[in-house]
Order: structure tokens, then sequence, then C-alpha cells
């Protein structure tokens, strides 16, 4: 079979392989779309266990309680501040399954606008994570409490800044998608490769594991 | 065909560059390399020094300490960050911001792609190989440092403090090597070819493991400069609380090997699972490859808890959070946890690879079928799956509850069932076998040996009162150093002289070759076995001076080392020689090996194959008269020869070794 020139730009990996059958080509993309559902699986599975091993410290501390230093005078972190945190990750959480929703119908105007409000929701709790650590009512090493509580805020942080760029990197390539379409005389709808909807997929789960552990956390550190 | 067409991709179209020149048309110096890595590394640091200053001068305790942890942990965060950003590591990451699919160099067809930030599988796998062997090498002169002081036990070449520095800094580069000994190179060199991929699934993610893990390098040695580490390698607090700056180097350096770590386990698994050739079943899965799929798997799981702890301990030394200090609200016992929750299951991170390697050797040079090929890859997933449940074995002596100790020791025993599933098939298949002595089969006899004394002396340690007798002893020592470096790195050793001609399309020097192994297997013994006895004696690891009465033992051990060392120079010599000095071309499939990698051509083109192979069996299937074929290199048609593979022998075209 002669080898057909190399039109996979929909094919969000690289290198390419420059040349194959039709089949091959076929084959290599069912390759890469399982490539990215596995690789958003083993991904929630790295973040989990990055997760279990910060709950770990929370309760192996708190049941050891060393010299009654757990959490003297049962200090919590601002209850206001951590509830509004929680509140934005999980309305980013809920605006991003709208937009995946929305993407699965094709109604990528949505997708996109649902999308970049999902962001914003998150890049806000993280603004105002970063003020609760600056305004906390005790300092790193007060208590044992204290000293997860920052270890906590940091990795939220990190858990929160892993969302947005996902979401921001799909959204982004979703308008460049639709001004290829449109520049190609189209009206910018239309299907979206096989690749970039297994990629959104996988986002979808990761905001899910994302929204649980914000959940999780929340209830150790405010409601506990 | 009929494609689905989104935007127009230039980058693709093009051929492979003329040498010297990037894609872009620049000249290759111009883009990023080792050079821009460097310059953005030490700017890096530079900065982040002057930001912790600017930060924590005032603090209090940095003021009453003699260096701010602050300025040092900023400036290896910024210099590890500039490095990544120097050799071109986040190009990918920012173009996907602006919803760009990045611009695709091929590597240049010279020497310089391996100084770069190469996204071909076989450039990463070399510069790994490379940067083991520079890891490996340094720590073992550090190893010879110990020895020598160990010499006598009242003369003495260091003070304690520097020796329990050299000890430390010795231990980590070593763990940190031995993590990556075998993926590193091999697994990504040959999993894709093995599975009969023409690429891997996350190209950039494996060439950022490798850049992390060359960072580990720098940063882990620059704590010999900032007055090391007082705590061995495992870097227990509260000590690592007191430490000075050269721990913070420690955390900085373990956390980005940690990483890198993460992200080739990440990949690695990903390819196994996606890119597999059509008909390579999970049951024709070459037995080298399961090792690679259970170590990833571990790495990609076990390591995030290494990375939180050692978050911790940055924390603790940097926000001054208490998370380790008991008298705040801490535990040091949470290091202990989070470390050996990871650090068991790293253990089998090192032997793993070292059992798929032999087990993949072994077939070839005895002619023989794989002896219970199932249980091989049931023996590996049940390790992998085991060694989650077994940390609480390092804690014995260190606080565990009593009452908890029957169950850890129970589970310690149980894991020796599986890894003795993995030896006996090797055993099985070596049964009335004529077997062929060359080199790599040497090797992995060798790590049948070694792994025996090994295996059974830490079946031994997994039960309490022999733990308890032997805590902290020469004999914990020698019992680790004949399952690392008498397995693993055997193993290893012996998968580089079976793969280096497919390598680098050249011959080792045979005599050379014989030579390295007799002087290393006997030397390695002679260092290693003594030490058993010094244990039992009573001698304290890490500590430089012992009673004299072990002085003869102790000097035997030393000249034995000093001799494994030399081993190596020959190894040395003959890589050099045979490599760049005075080449020879090695045959296509010197072994006579079925491996689908040695169907390839040597050396193997930019993505492997030309046409997808159909894979029709396992590749081990030696001696058989009606032995069927391994796979078919160029299918007519890949869904005719996708289904033939699964029972409908279509006479395809086959190439096979025989």
């Amino acid at each position: 079979m002669a080898d057909v020139p190399i039109e996979r730009p929909w094919s969000r990996q690289a290198p390419q392989t420059p040349f194959g059958t039709a089949e091959e080509i076929a084959y290599e993309n069912r390759s890469a779309e399982t490539a990215v559902y596995i690789g958003g699986k083993v991904l929630i599975a790295i973040y989990a266990f990055l997760f279990a091993a910060l709950a770990f410290a929370y309760f192996y501390l708190r049941s050891s309680n060393s010299e009654d230093l757990w959490r003297p005078g049962h200090m919590t972190a601002p209850t206001p501040a951590g509830a509004a945190i929680m509140a934005f990750t999980v309305a980013g959480g809920v605006s991003f399954w709208f937009a995946v929703s929305r993407f699965r119908r094709s109604l990528f105007g949505d997708w996109e606008v649902a999308g970049w409000v999902a962001m914003t929701l998150t890049l806000t709790a993280v603004a105002i994570q970063c003020w609760q650590l600056a305004s906390l009512p005790f300092y790193p090493g007060r208590s044992g409490y204290a000293s997860v509580f920052i270890a906590w805020a940091g990795m939220n942080i990190f858990l929160l800044f892993s969302a947005a760029f996902w979401t921001e990197t799909l959204v982004a390539r979703s308008l460049r998608l639709r001004r290829a379409r449109a520049e190609e005389g189209g009206d910018g709808g239309g299907l979206t490769p096989p690749l970039f909807r297994v990629n959104v997929g996988a986002a979808a789960s990761f905001w899910v594991f994302v929204v649980v552990v914000s959940l999780l956390f929340w209830v150790f550190f405010y409601q506990l | 065909m009929t494609v689905d067409v989104a935007e127009p991709e230039a980058a693709h179209a093009g051929a492979v560059p003329p040498p010297g020149r990037a894609a872009t048309g620049r000249p290759a110096w111009l883009g990023q390399h080792l050079g821009t890595a460097v310059l953005a590394g030490v700017g890096g640091y530079a900065f982040g020094h002057y930001l912790g200053n600017l930060i924590a001068s005032g603090y209090v305790r940095v003021v009453t300490a003699a260096w701010n942890d602050v300025a040092i942990v900023l400036g290896l965060l910024f210099g590890i960050l500039g490095w990544l950003a120097g050799i071109g590591a986040f190009n990918y990451a920012l173009a996907k911001l602006a919803g760009r699919e990045p611009v695709h160099a091929d590597d240049p067809p010279n020497w310089t792609k391996y100084f770069r930030y190469s996204v071909e599988h076989k450039t990463v796998g070399m510069q790994y190989l490379i940067m083991v062997l520079i890891f490996f090498f340094t720590a073992g002169l550090l190893a010879m440092g110990i020895r020598t002081e160990l010499l006598s036990p009242t003369t003495h070449i260091y003070g304690p403090g520097t020796y329990i520095e050299i000890v430390g800094e010795h231990g980590t580069m070593m763990m940190m090597m031995a993590s990556s000994l075998v993926v590193g190179p091999l697994g990504n060199w040959l999993v894709p070819i093995m599975i009969g991929s023409r690429r891997m699934a996350f190209p950039r993610v494996e060439a950022s493991s490798f850049w992390c893990f060359s960072a580990g390098y720098i940063v882990i040695l620059s704590a010999l400069a900032l007055g090391g580490f007082p705590t061995g390698w495992t870097g227990y607090a509260p000590l690592q609380n007191q430490g000075s700056a050269g721990m913070d180097s420690y955390l900085l350096g373990f956390g980005i090997v940690g990483a890198g770590m993460i992200l080739a386990g990440f990949n690695i698994f990903a390819t196994i699972v996606a890119y597999r050739a059509p008909g390579l079943t999970w049951g024709r899965l070459p037995v080298f490859v399961w090792g690679m799929v259970t170590t990833s798997f571990l790495l990609t799981l076990a390591t995030p808890t290494l990375v939180v702890a050692i978050y911790f301990g940055i924390l603790d030394r940097t926000a001054f959070t208490e998370l380790y200090v008991n008298a705040h609200g801490g535990s040091s016992y949470l290091w202990e946890n989070l470390f050996w929750f990871f650090g068991h299951p790293e253990v089998y991170i090192m032997a793993l690879p070292g059992f798929g390697i032999v087990a993949e050797i072994i077939p070839v040079f005895t002619g023989k079928p794989l002896f219970a090929y199932r249980i091989a890859a049931a023996g590996m997933v049940g390790v992998g799956l085991l060694s989650f449940f077994v940390w609480q074995h390092h804690l014995f002596m260190s606080g565990i509850n009593p009452d908890m100790r029957p169950l850890f020791m129970l589970t310690t025993e149980l894991i020796s069932i599986p890894t003795g599933f993995v030896y006996l098939v090797g055993l099985g298949t070596l049964y009335k076998a004529k077997i062929r002595f060359e080199p790599p089969m040497l090797f992995c006899l060798a790590m049948y040996f070694n792994f025996l004394i090994g295996g059974i002396t830490g079946v031994f340690q997994s039960d309490v009162p022999v733990d308890v007798t032997v805590h902290g002893s020469f004999f914990v020592l020698a019992h680790f150093h004949y399952t690392i470096l008498g397995g693993l790195v055997f193993a290893f050793f012996g998968g580089v002289y079976y793969w280096t001609p497919k390598l680098t399309g050249r011959t080792l020097n045979r005599k050379l070759s014989i030579w390295h192994f007799w002087t290393m297997f006997i030397f390695f013994n002679l260092t290693f076995f003594p030490m058993f006895l010094i244990g039992l004696f009573d001698q304290p690891r890490r500590v430089f001076e012992y009673a004299s009465d072990l002085t003869t033992l102790n000097d035997f051990a030393s000249v034995s080392a000093f001799c494994l060392g030399a081993s190596f120079i020959i190894f040395i010599v003959n890589f050099v020689w045979s490599i760049w000095i005075d080449p020879k071309r090695a045959p296509a499939n010197p072994w006579g090996s079925k491996g689908l990698e040695w169907q390839t051509p040597t050396p193997v083109p930019p993505y492997n194959f030309e046409r997808i192979p159909v894979v029709y069996a396992d590749p081990y299937h030696y001696g058989e008269a009606d032995a069927p074929p391994v796979a078919d290199l160029e299918p007519a048609n890949l869904a005719f020869a996708s289904a033939a593979s699964n029972g409908h022998r279509a006479a395809p075209v086959v190439a096979d070794a025989d």
C-alpha cells in the first residue's frame, strides 16, 4: 500500500511518524488516543498518591498529638477564606463539567466560554489561597495542624494551577482549531479531532478529582 | 484516506535537517542545548539566592545560623528551573498555552544531539546511559574514599563529619542512579522497539525525565560544597532538620530526581499500554518489558510519596513548619513512614528491571524457551503489588507498635514468594541447558549467584529477631549491596554487553569483557561477603572507627573494594576502545536472538520500523523445530495481518532469527 502524506495536525503528540500507510496512521492515532486516556488516569493516580501522603500526614500527626500540640485551642485557618477557596474550586469544576457537556453537543462557543470561566474561578481560588496564607492567625510552626495546613496550601495551589493549565491549553487549542476551520472557509464548527475529545475527557476526570480533593481537605481542615 | 485536518502543520513534512542545523534553519549552536541550560541554571541559581537573601536574611533563625536555607533552596530551585528552561523543557508547555503544537525538530544526525532536548527515544536512552555511568562512577569513587578511611580503626584520613558526608553522598547518588539504571538507558532505548512501536507515547515527558535526572546530579553533588548532610541516604528526621546547608541539596536533589522518576514511569507505562504493535498481546510481551511495566507502575505510584516527604522537609527548613519536629506537634516518624512507603517499593524498582534483563537474556544463551513465562510475569506483578505493604519492616527497631511487627514480618516474608517465582523461572530455563558462556550470560549467572545470597539474607532480616540483632550493622549493608550491586548492577552490565551491538552498532572486545566480568565478580564477593562477618561482629554502619580486632577483615574488604573499583576501568577502556578508538562493526544479530529489537536494521533508523510490525508469538521459542514466527516486519495489510496474528496464520513475510 502506498504511503500517504502525513496529515495529522490534530494529533497533539510530536514527533509524528513522518510516513506510513493509511492503516498505520489510523493505528497510531488510536494508540495516541489510548495513551492520552491512560495518561490521564495515571496522572490522577500520581496526584492521588501525593494527596494521600498529605492526608496520611494529617491523620498521623493528629492521632500522635505530640506534646499535645496537634491543635492547641482548636486553632483554625480563616474559615470564610477556606470556604471561598473550596467554593470557587467546586464552581470551577461545575463550570468545566458544563463546558464538557456543551462540547459533547458540539456547542463550541459555549464550551470555550465555560472553559474560560472554569479557569478564572480556579485562578481566583488560587489568589484567595495565597491571600489566606499571608494572613494566617498562626505561624507555620505553631502546631501540627498549622504545619500540615501550610503544606496543604502549597499543594492545593499546585493542584489548582495544574487544573487551570490543562483547562487553558484545551480552550486555547479549541480556539485555534475554530480559527483554522474558519480560515479554510467554514464557519468554524464541525467535528473536533478525536484526540482532542479524548483529551477533554481526561481533563474532565481530572477535574472530578480536583473537586473531591478540595471537598475532602476542606472537611479535614475546617470541619473536623 | 480522509483525514480530519484541523490546521496545516508544516513542521512534520520536512525531512531531517542537515547536520548542525536546527529545523528553524539557524545554526544549531544558536538553539537550545547544554550550554544554554548551564547558563540559565547558573543565572537561575544567582537569582534565587538573591531572592532568598532578600526574603529571609532578617529572620532570627537565619541570623543565628551560619547559612540561609531559604536562599539556598530558592537558589537551587531556580537553578533547576533555569536548567530546564535553558534546555527547552518548557517550550512545549508555553506553546500549549497559546493553543499551539510545538515546532518539531528532528535530531541533527551527529553527536550534538546528545547535548540537546531530544525527543527521540534512542537519543534519550543514550543520554541516560552516559549519565547513569557518571552517577555510578562518581559514587563509586566516594566508595573508595569510604574504604580508604576504614583501612585503619584509629588512624584517620577524615574527621567523623567528613566521613558521614562521604557515606551519605555515596549512598544517595547510588540510590538515585540505581532507580534509573535500567529504566533510563535500556528502558527508553529498547521498550518502543521491543513492543513494535515507532515512538514513545509522551516523548517530551521522556526527555524532561532525563533532564530532571541530570539536574539531580549537579544538585546532589553541590551538597559536598555546602557542608554535606549527616543523615546518610535515608535523610532521617530530626537529624534532617538539624543538618547544615548540604541538607538542602539532598532534599532538592532527591526531589528533582524523584520528579524525573515519576515522569519516566508515566511515559513508559503509557507507551507499553497504548503503543504495542498489533498482535503483541500481554501474553506475548517480552519479559524485559514486563519488568519495565511493573517498574514504571511502582515509579509512578511510590515516588509521589517521596516527593511529598521531601516537600515537607523543605518546608520545615525554609517556611519553619515543624512537620518532623516532635516537640512542636510534628513527628520524626512521619518522615520515616513516608520515606519508606517509597523506599521499599524503590528496592523493587531496582530489582525488577534486573530480573527482566536476565530473564530476557538467559533463553538466548541457553537456546531454550523461557521456562514458565507466565509465572515470570505474574511474579513481577506480584512483587510490584506486595511491595506497597512491607515498608514498616524498616521501622522494626525505630518505634513501630510491637503489635504491628508480626503483620509486616509476614508481608515481608510473603514477598519472597513472587520473587522466588521470578528466580526459579531463570533456574528452570538453565536446567539441562547447553549454555553459551558469552559475557552477557556470565553477568546473568553471576546475578543469580549474588542475588541468592542477597535474597536469603533479606529473608532472614524480615524476621524481627534477626532484624533486631543485625540492625544498623554491616550485615545489613552487605545484604543490600548483594541485592543492588550484586543483582541489579550485574544484570545491568549483562544488558549493556548484550545490547551494545544494537545500541551502537559496535562490538565490545570479548576478551576485555570477560576480564571485566571475572574481576568484578571475584572482587565484588571478596569485598562484600566479609561484611556479613563484620556485621555479625557488631561493627555499625556509618561510623568511621571500629574495634581493632576487625582490622584484618576491614582491610581485606578495602583492598578487595579497590580491586573492584579497578575492574570498572577495564569496562571503561573496553567501551572507549571498542566504540570510538578501534570500532568494529557488530553483526546484525550477534547472539542469535529472536527478540524484535534484533530484527531491525543497525543502526536503528528514526522511527524504528518502516512498517508497523505484526507480532505472532513471544520471542522465546528457542530450540523448537516448529517455532512460530515472531513477527512480520512488512505486513502487506495491517488489519489483515493483525487478524492473522490472533490465530489465522496467513503466510506472512517473517523476520526471524532462524
